[in-house]
């Protein structure tokens, strides 16, 4: 589970990281921040979450990474949902051009997929020794 | 526990700062800080004017708001009808030509992801986005 979890960070993380421009262009689709505030997320959520899943994988600094994983899939799945609510029709962005076409519940399915998963690493890790 | 788990979390935010800056360094010429469209892709209704007739105006708007007025010879292309719609300004497109798109204000998306969607999948260059939209078109009327 750790590694399907991992995976998914990792991949996300760097389908972004390779075209900041654009995911500069769908955080700002939300119209929840400024633009300047989109630009710097933009640089650095991809790497974020690319380093939480390398964490994640190796067992190292593996709790902060669970902790981080998670605040970033609840802001995700928070800004889904809002975006929704205020009417507004845009792509995700979570995986590039993958998820561009995405609907909503399909979008709102798979934050709540990987939320579980990771609810999952919580429960299963709760008694392992910190790194 | 919690004070590690802080900690831990602390650690890994700031490693991923490193990456961030490095990219945000190599990046800095294709993204601005002020606007989400680039500096060159933008076009003033004035600068718009100086081209004359080798502008072919995108109107992005929802159909209704086309009905209702537009910028005269304007082609209306928006993301509802893009299929339905785009052969028809390929119709129009010459080379060399310089395509202004516009939506409804500053800020509005329309006109932006239009000029996206025009660069990237119909292949078009010359793609600009009108600063201030409709309403800049109104003003300087």
């Amino acid at each position: 589970m750790d590694v399907i979890v991992a995976g998914i960070f990792i991949y996300a993380g760097a389908i972004k990281a390779l075209d900041p421009v654009q995911f500069a262009s769908d955080i700002d689709n939300y119209k929840i921040v400024p633009w300047p505030v989109s630009v710097v997320l933009a640089f650095y959520l991809p790497w974020l979450e690319i380093f939480c899943g390398f964490a994640l994988v190796v067992r190292l600094l593996y709790r902060g990474a669970l902790s981080i994983s998670t605040a970033l899939i609840l802001t995700f799945t928070f800004a889904t949902v809002a975006a929704k609510v205020r009417g507004l029709d845009i792509t995700c962005g979570c995986f590039g051009h993958a998820s561009q076409h995405w609907s909503f519940p399909a979008h709102l399915a798979t934050n709540l997929g990987i939320l579980a998963a990771l609810l999952a690493l919580w429960v299963s890790n709760r008694s392992a020794k910190p790194l | 526990m919690t004070s590690s788990l802080v900690r831990q979390a602390l650690i890994l935010a700031a490693l991923a700062l490193l990456p961030g800056v490095g990219e945000a360094i190599y990046f800095r010429h294709k993204i601005s800080w002020q606007s989400p469209i680039p500096p060159s892709e933008l076009v003033t209704v004035a600068q718009a004017h100086v081209w004359g007739e080798n502008v072919i105006w995108v109107d992005a708007r929802p159909d209704e708001e086309f009905a209702r007025d537009h910028v005269p010879g304007a082609l209306s292309l928006n993301e509802d009808r893009w299929n339905e719609l785009l052969p028809q300004f390929l119709a129009v497109w010459s080379p060399g030509r310089k395509i202004v798109v516009y939506c409804s204000s500053l800020s509005c998306n329309a006109s932006r992801e239009i000029a996206v969607r025009l660069r990237k999948e119909a292949q078009l260059p010359d793609v600009f986005v009108l600063e201030g939209g409709w309403e800049a078109w109104l003003k300087s009327k």
